[in-house]
């Protein structure tokens, strides 16, 4: 059909992709401070490659040459590969970030994107509770760097509810660990409790899955030796989130449990109130780098720049100003004193759009009319160049 | 503090569920009256009032924070929520069916033409149990009287929902398989969930001493 678009996809006009390029220039800043260089994967990868996803959901097509391919449904798969091929050395440490759109295949009518933008880091090669910190304390401070107020960040971990499960027959661990990870908790207990565990270990589970505090003690009685594991590790880091200046904004929330398989270790979300979706979620994920043939510990995040921007935008935040448009109205000449006059202010810095503009994308937008080669009418009084240069670069720093 | 939205399922879980919010401690007499208002502001809830198919995606979306729904259009939903607890009432059965006596012919039918035609009003559940049985089946989604397929030749088998199993049986059916047991369930939104547990897991676990009294 013409002029409409696959659904799912849509058009970004001018004043949101402004606000998007500016939050990508804040996050991005601060992926940097933090010693993160950008890496820019392709937006095609073999289907097979995609194994961090369900096939369902992604977007996939054939080739040429027959080959099935998928338009990138995450950026950790290629991160992962390209970790795997260009860094073979097991004890290089990796800090690499990204912000690029991913492609996810979603059922009609449950008003998803297909496409979005995706910002995030990975940190390879350090297994330290201290990387688990750092990128936490980053995330944070990237959220923070935005203008993003009111964020809560759940830390939980994974090993604690695989703890319980662990005790259970291998069928029926797997069958328990897919209702958890789809949110069915009264599956999980239902489940567990039919393959062998004890009442007290399954209401000592249900109790921990409720548990949100600082304080982890309550969730420890009746837990099994590798929950109280992880609960040690939570403790552990607990001191090292206050010390990277972060301690305030987290909660410990063991009924996190990320929708995706694969994390193994520390796993968090960020939240604000009223949006029914987190704005990022990341966590250690030490196994899945073994499947590209690099076997190296990592953690890391992402952060769903539409539920960003909708935070932000309802929260009234605007990109922030450049120095303002001017809108240059010609002379009546033939143009040359016109270009003349837009080239000495391009000149001194001021950006300068000739005739009209129809669609300014919310900046500060100020009018002038041509009048010599050294005059403009601005403000409704004709002023040498200079002076209007002069006026434009005080209001520009306000 | 903001109200908690709780989204109620209209229709026949809707006494059951009062009656359950109400030993919850939740005053429910905005809910009792009878109106037609579909967000009923309450002491420190709100109600919104949708079709039970619709609760997931309101919860789902953040709409509402809580809701109580069937387990049924839970799994055909396939919706991303929460589930924190088992009411226990509203039980009902997801079966297959087929004309009584005919299991044999539509099994020697299927070897035969390597498919069989179910007619159902949950084509998500249904297609999942078939695949999940290795049975190549053409799902025929209706909207109602999903009985009769097999009598008037529109499909061999149905999936159905059936708390009695009297509908089945007046109309000649046998149930070959049952899939699932449902009954209402408490569901929260993944972010309101973590954001407002103290509430929320206060409810739910009210919710589950008052369900497992009931048992």
């Amino acid at each position: 059909m013409k002029g409409s678009l696959p659904r799912g996809f849509r058009d970004i006009l001018p004043t949101e992709a402004r606000e998007l390029h500016a939050i990508e220039r804040f996050l991005m800043s601060a992926f940097a401070r933090y010693g993160y260089v950008p890496l820019e994967p392709p937006t095609v990868e073999f289907a097979e490659s995609a194994v961090t996803l369900d096939e369902r959901r992604t977007v996939r097509f054939l080739d040429r040459d027959g080959r099935l391919l998928a338009l990138r449904p995450d950026v950790t798969t290629a991160v992962a590969r390209v970790v795997a091929q260009r860094y073979p050395q097991a004890d290089a440490t990796l800090r690499l970030a990204y912000f690029a759109p991913i492609f996810r295949e979603e059922a009609s009518m449950r008003g998803s994107e297909r496409e979005y933008d995706q910002a995030g880091v990975e940190l390879i090669g350090d297994a330290t509770l201290r990387a688990d910190a750092e990128v936490i304390a980053l995330l944070a401070e990237a959220l923070a760097s935005c203008g993003l107020a009111a964020a809560d960040i759940d830390v939980g971990h994974v090993g604690f509810v695989d703890g319980f499960l662990a005790e259970l027959p291998a069928e029926a661990r797997a069958a328990a660990g897919e209702a958890v990870r789809a949110g069915d908790l009264v599956g999980t207990v239902a489940l567990a409790r039919a393959a062998g565990m004890s009442v007290a270990s399954a209401a000592a589970l249900e109790r921990g899955l409720r548990h949100r505090s600082g304080d982890l003690a309550p969730a420890r009685a009746g837990a099994p030796e590798s929950s109280q594991r992880a609960l040690d590790t939570l403790d552990a880091l607990g001191p090292l989130l206050e010390a990277a200046g972060i301690g305030g904004a987290i909660q410990f929330d063991l009924g996190f449990i990320p929708a995706l398989p694969y994390y193994t270790g520390v796993v968090f979300q960020v939240t604000v109130p009223d949006l029914g979706f987190p704005i990022a979620t990341g966590g250690r994920y030490d196994g899945l780098l073994a499947t590209f043939g690099a076997d190296r510990p990592a953690t890391g995040f992402g952060i769903a720049i539409p539920h960003l921007h909708q935070a932000l935008v309802a929260a009234g935040w605007q990109a922030p100003a450049d120095s303002p448009l001017l809108v240059l109205a010609p002379d009546g000449g033939d143009g040359t004193t016109t270009l003349r006059l837009a080239a000495a202010l391009r000149g001194a810095g001021v950006a300068v759009a000739i005739g009209e503009v129809a669609d300014s994308a919310g900046q500060d937008v100020r009018r002038a009319r041509a009048i010599d080669d050294e005059h403009l009418e601005y403000e409704g009084v004709v002023r040498p160049l200079e002076a209007v240069i002069a006026l434009l670069a005080e209001r520009g720093s306000r | 503090m903001k109200a908690l939205r709780i989204a109620l399922a209209q229709g026949t879980l809707l006494a059951d569920t009062q009656v359950a919010l109400a030993a919850a401690g939740l005053a429910t007499d905005a809910l009792a009256d009878g109106g037609r208002r579909l967000v009923v502001p309450s002491a420190e809830v709100e109600y919104i009032l949708a079709r039970p198919s619709d609760v997931p995606t309101h919860v789902a979306h953040g709409a509402a924070d809580v809701g109580v729904v069937g387990k049924d259009v839970l799994l055909e939903s396939d919706a991303d929520v929460l589930e924190l607890v088992d009411l226990g009432y509203g039980r009902c059965r997801f079966v297959v069916a087929a004309p009584a006596g005919s299991v044999d012919r539509s099994l020697d039918e299927y070897r035969h033409l390597g498919s069989l035609e179910v007619a159902t009003k949950y084509p998500h559940v249904a297609e999942r149990h078939f695949q999940g049985r290795g049975i190549q089946v053409e799902i025929i989604k209706l909207n109602g009287s999903v009985e009769l397929a097999p009598q008037v030749g529109l499909a061999d088998w149905i999936v159905d929902l059936v708390s009695t199993g009297r509908t089945l049986t007046e109309n000649r059916l046998a149930i070959i398989e049952e899939i699932a047991i449902c009954t209402a369930r408490l569901i929260a939104n993944r972010v309101s969930y973590a954001r407002d547990r103290d509430r929320i897991a206060a409810l739910a676990s009210k919710l589950e001493t008052w369900a497992s009294s009931a048992r």
